[in-house]
């Protein structure tokens, strides 16, 4: 068992672009939930429509990459606003079921085969993200490699990090300072009592439509970020589990902390990855019986996943603040 | 109250009777549940900058009433003016920006909010709730300052200074009233309704509640609230608007509103089934 | 002949989710491989709409002079793959005449497309499969879509049903439920199969008695602990979610992500009655449902056991307060809500096939069904359910079946945008 290449691979992946695309899917969540109480189940919407819409920009209309960063930014807010004019009044558990069936609305038009001309349908899109990449400061030749032993990325990988990483950090920096603000006292109230807020004069739609917008939008650059990442899009990549995902990162994390959403988000990929890799260890050991080794062999995703589904119930039960959040602000339940 | 004769003074004691300067005027104003009138009035008004009490049995229609005044629910049919505007069909958010300020039975303490955050939400037109001046601390700082001084007097009044960083989710149940109430009162209110004050608040923080009350009043705050004890509203109480199954039974001063046969029999018959349960 | 039209959306594996698994979600990139050796490929994937999948075509290959690379058949996942020599230009045809009866090429399509390839890539071509519009007379067609959506209804509503008096009673919102209604069907396939090889009707009691068993043990084990523990509304959610990710994984684990079928009843002849063409099988799930639907509705109005639970739906401090043992009946739901939520997957996997992800895609239908009756209430999930089931199929009257789960989530949004407390919920009285 080499459990140096276990961790290293696991680090991998936790700073790798997949953790910093859900850090962001977990800071727009805090946004929505955490500050402001909005039961979001179609997270994922937001992010596949940032994805798309870059992806549909290039590929299909022809347009520069930062043109379809724009569409795709735009149209996370659009749906953000679609979805909220009409359903923020709802009660918290049917806004959750709401925005989770508009997630999975998008996905199956997106992904349908009417679509083909213009999003490639079921079929992913792919496009050319050369405008992106011209911008790579890092080396990027066939023997570029950065970091040591199995640490270790590519050129164009590392501007990728470098980038998403930079977003990261300037978008929860802006996150702390909204939410520090008084207005950002104004979506807590809403989160804990949306009457009380009310009678004190607070306009609480306005706020949650914005909290919602900004969420999303966040999203929304996590999306964008997955398609210049990947060049393109695919309608699997967008399953309603990738929100589960990110409230899995978000409850690791903290809820409503300013460094939960983007802790959780690292911690969750290194676990994954920890576990991916052992598993992958393990099945090539000569001692293993080779029916549990066959067992095993193949299933260390499946294994993975079932784990972040035991890591949430566990997590609910023996922390349900989070790495870095306050135990006795969460049981001041109501 | 004692320095000079009040206008209210001159009013009539009778069911609808125009006062000298409404801030609050109601007219056939209903709302049934189930069939059920829960609140039917034909003319009431309420009269600025003195401190009224709504009373009545359980299931008078109180709370029913403020609700429909502020907003959060919606009339079966009726108009009603606050401050000489209309004010039907105005979402409570709108009302509370014009004036109407109210508080809750069942306490709305924010509990994942210190109490000095409760308080300072209280406080009306701030530049920081503005999406676009939130994230610049210098377009907002200024006025933030103001209102936390504010909030520290407030809080200081009502014996809260010592709890001002606790999360208000720590609070008992007679705290949270009196931050209930601070916070209403930061919002600057013309008109402030409370929905029964004084109940779980101990004694001696309910005698120092009914003073800043009166106070209120003296300031030129209009005061209405809602409460149960004939004893605490009597002494309080410019006027007393009594409600009986929704409908306005009596109205008047105090001395005059005992001793009205109707209330006796409709609110006093009431109490001793009360304190017989 | 009539019948086949509107079947074929059913009759092929509907294996949606195959491609769910859990490592593609999005690959770590702690595994990527280096793209030089890779091979040069053609591949395809035939289905009708997004989730029904062609096996058995013939897809052949063939270079730019005519040279036959390659003959394949698609597989269960309607997945075709060819190797190519290297880069150049290639002829994929499409053979018609493997294609089941009721389906032909989409307007737009040829049987034969030319493409070009890169070396060490793979490339897609698509062939779009859809169902033939025959001559069928549009009333017929609207009679047997009306059957098909009565089904589907039917099984979303003996699912909902259980939903809904789990929620009605305990006020829990189990996104887990798709993962009971999975594992019913998972657990009659091993019963009919390799656990002994008992005929349907045999192996589908056993399940329901397995599924009741395992609800009481999620209760007792479970959700009576957390209750205990007074846990939010949204951490419950949380754990809900946290369990269904667990328990498809669990199912994925040892049941496969491959589709597969009950041993008994695959092939049946058509009945025709009047302008409906339906198999014994179909008849009878509507049948069975129906009844035990009535039967359920009629012991939850009438039965000592369905009035308490109705107590405790309503006030459970005060139906403890008068006798009734809350513990017991709270059991009691759980045992009914799984056993109904596991025969909604028995009998699903009856009309489609059986795969861990069978549950999970019907749990947004089911929602939508206990929502658009009004949540909690046992009379307004059927109603709800049907509705939803109808309008699903009715849908692919006028759209491409792909689409026919847009339709009733997008009702459901409508819905509860017009009348938030669902058709026939009553509108709860504010503060």
């Amino acid at each position: 068992m080499e459990f140096d290449i276990i961790i290293t691979n696991a680090a991998r992946a936790a700073v790798g672009p997949e953790a910093l695309i859900l850090a962001l899917a977990a800071i727009g969540l805090n946004m929505h939930f955490g500050y402001t109480g909005l039961l979001n189940f179609g997270q994922v919407g937001f992010m596949l429509l940032g994805a798309y819409g870059t992806s549909v920009a290039v590929a299909t209309f022809g347009w520069s990459l930062w043109l379809g960063v724009l569409l795709g930014l735009i149209l996370a807010t659009a749906f953000a606003i679609t979805l909220g004019l009409p359903t923020l009044r709802l009660h918290a558990l049917l806004f959750a079921i709401v925005t989770i069936a508009a997630a999975e609305i998008v996905r199956i038009l997106v992904g349908s085969t009417d679509a083909i001309g213009l999003t490639g349908g079921p079929l992913s899109i792919s496009f050319d993200a050369g405008a992106f990449y011209d911008l790579n400061p890092y080396p990027d030749g066939p023997n570029d490699r950065y970091g040591a032993g199995t640490f270790e990325f590519t050129g164009q990988q590392l501007w990728v990090m470098t980038v998403g990483w930079t977003l990261v950090a300037l978008v929860s920096v802006g996150v702390f300072l909204l939410v520090r603000s008084p207005w950002g006292r104004v979506l807590k109230s809403i989160r804990e009592d949306q009457d009380a807020a009310r009678s004190l004069g607070k306009n609480v739609f306005t706020y949650k439509l914005q909290a919602l917008v900004i969420g999303g939008l966040i999203a929304g650059l996590g999306g964008v970020l997955d398609a210049i990442k990947t060049s393109g899009a695919d309608p699997n990549g967008f399953r309603p589990q990738v929100t589960f995902f990110a409230y899995a990162a978000l409850l690791l994390g903290g809820l409503a902390t300013y460094i939960g959403p983007v802790l959780g988000a690292i911690l969750f990929w290194f676990l994954r990855e920890l576990i991916e890799s052992f598993l992958r260890q393990l099945v090539a050991q000569t001692w293993l019986p080779d029916a549990i080794a066959n067992f095993f062999d193949g299933a260390e995703g499946i294994i993975s996943v079932g784990m972040v589904g035991l890591a949430l119930i566990l997590l609910m039960l023996f922390r349900p603040q989070g790495i870095v959040g306050s135990r006795n602000e969460m049981q001041l339940n109501g | 109250m004692v320095e000079s004769v009040q206008p209210i003074l001159t009013v009539p004691a009778e069911v609808g009777t125009p006062k000298p300067n409404p801030i609050l005027v109601v007219d056939c104003l209903e709302r049934s549940f189930d069939g059920l009138k829960a609140v039917d009035i034909d003319h009431l008004e309420i009269e600025r900058g003195v401190v009224t009490s709504l009373i009545g049995p359980n299931g008078a229609g109180k709370t029913t009433l403020f609700n429909l005044l502020s907003g959060f629910e919606q009339a079966d049919k009726g108009r009603w003016q606050f401050d000489g505007q209309p004010a039907t069909h105005t979402s409570p958010d709108k009302l509370a920006r014009r004036g109407m300020i109210r508080t809750f039975q069942l306490t709305k303490s924010l509990s994942k909010l210190t109490v000095l955050d409760n308080v300072l939400l209280g406080a009306p037109d701030q530049q920081g709730e503005r999406l676009w001046a939130a994230p610049f601390q210098s377009k907002w700082q200024q006025q933030e300052q103001a209102n936390r001084q504010r909030a520290e007097e407030l809080l200081e009044r009502f014996n809260l200074t010592h709890m001002c960083h606790e999360l208000a989710g720590t609070l008992s149940g007679g705290q949270r009233k009196l931050l209930e109430v601070a916070r209403a009162l930061m919002a600057n209110p013309v008109l402030i309704m409370l929905d029964e004050p004084m109940a779980g608040v101990n004694p001696a923080l309910g005698q120092s509640l009914m003073r800043h009350i009166t106070q209120l009043a003296f300031e030129g705050v209009s005061v209405v609230f809602i409460e149960h004890a004939m004893e605490v509203v009597t002494g309080l109480s410019d006027w007393i608007v009594v409600l009986a199954q929704g409908q306005v039974i009596a109205e008047g001063p105090p001395w005059k509103v005992i001793h009205d046969e109707a209330v006796v029999d409709a609110y006093l018959g009431g109490q001793q089934e009360n304190r017989q349960r | 002949m009539v019948g086949l039209t509107f079947s074929a959306a059913l009759a092929w594996p509907a294996s949606a989710t195959a491609q769910n698994t859990a490592d593609s979600d999005a690959p770590s990139i702690g595994n990527q491989q280096s793209s030089d050796e890779q091979a040069t490929l053609l591949e395809g994937t035939l289905r009708v709409g997004f989730e029904q999948y062609v096996a058995g075509v013939t897809i052949s290959v063939s270079d730019s002079v005519g040279n036959l690379i390659e003959k394949t058949i698609t597989n269960s996942h309607g997945q075709w793959l060819v190797q190519l020599p290297g880069a150049g230009t290639y002829t994929v045809t499409l053979d018609e005449q493997t294609l089941p009866t009721e389906l032909k090429l989409r307007e737009g399509y040829e049987t034969t497309t030319t493409v070009t390839t890169q070396q060490g890539t793979s490339r897609a071509v698509v062939f779009a499969v859809g169902e033939t519009p025959q001559g069928a007379a549009f009333g017929e067609r609207v009679a047997q879509t009306m059957f098909n959506g009565l089904k589907f209804g039917l099984i979303i509503a003996i699912s909902a049903l259980g939903l809904s008096l789990i929620y009605g009673t305990t006020g829990l919102v189990n996104f887990a439920h798709g993962e009971l209604v999975t594992f019913g069907a998972i657990i009659a396939w091993y019963f009919n199969t390799s656990w002994g090889g008992l005929n349907l009707l045999a192996a589908a009691i056993v399940a329901t008695i397995v599924c009741a068993m395992l609800g009481a043990g999620l209760e007792k084990g479970v959700f009576r602990p957390l209750r205990q523990k007074r846990l939010g509304i949204f951490q419950l959610v949380v754990v809900t979610i946290g369990l269904s990710l667990l328990g498809r994984q669990i199912m994925q684990l040892f049941f496969g992500a491959e589709p597969r079928a009950y041993n008994d009843f695959q092939i049946q002849q058509r009945w025709g009655i009047g302008p409906w063409e339906v198999t014994p099988r179909e008849l009878m799930s509507v049948a069975v449902i129906t009844v035990i639907l009535i039967a359920v509705a009629f012991s939850l109005q009438r039965t000592r056991f369905g009035k308490a639970i109705r107590a405790v739906s309503d006030n459970s401090s005060l139906a403890e307060a008068s006798g009734i043992n809350v513990n017991r009946i709270v059991v009691l739901v759980w045992v009914v809500g799984t056993a109904l939520a596991g025969l909604g997957g028995i009998f699903q996997g009856l009309d489609t096939d059986i795969d861990p992800f069978l549950g999970f895609q019907l749990l947004l239908l089911i929602f939508a069904g206990v929502e658009l009756g009004g949540l909690g209430t046992a009379y307004g999930a059927i109603a709800g359910s049907l509705i939803i089931g109808m309008s699903t199929e009715l849908s692919t009257l006028w759209l491409s079946p792909e689409l026919k789960f847009v339709v009733p989530l997008v009702t459901l949004i409508g819905v509860l945008l017009l009348r938030p407390q669902g058709l026939f919920g009553v509108k709860a009285r504010v503060g």
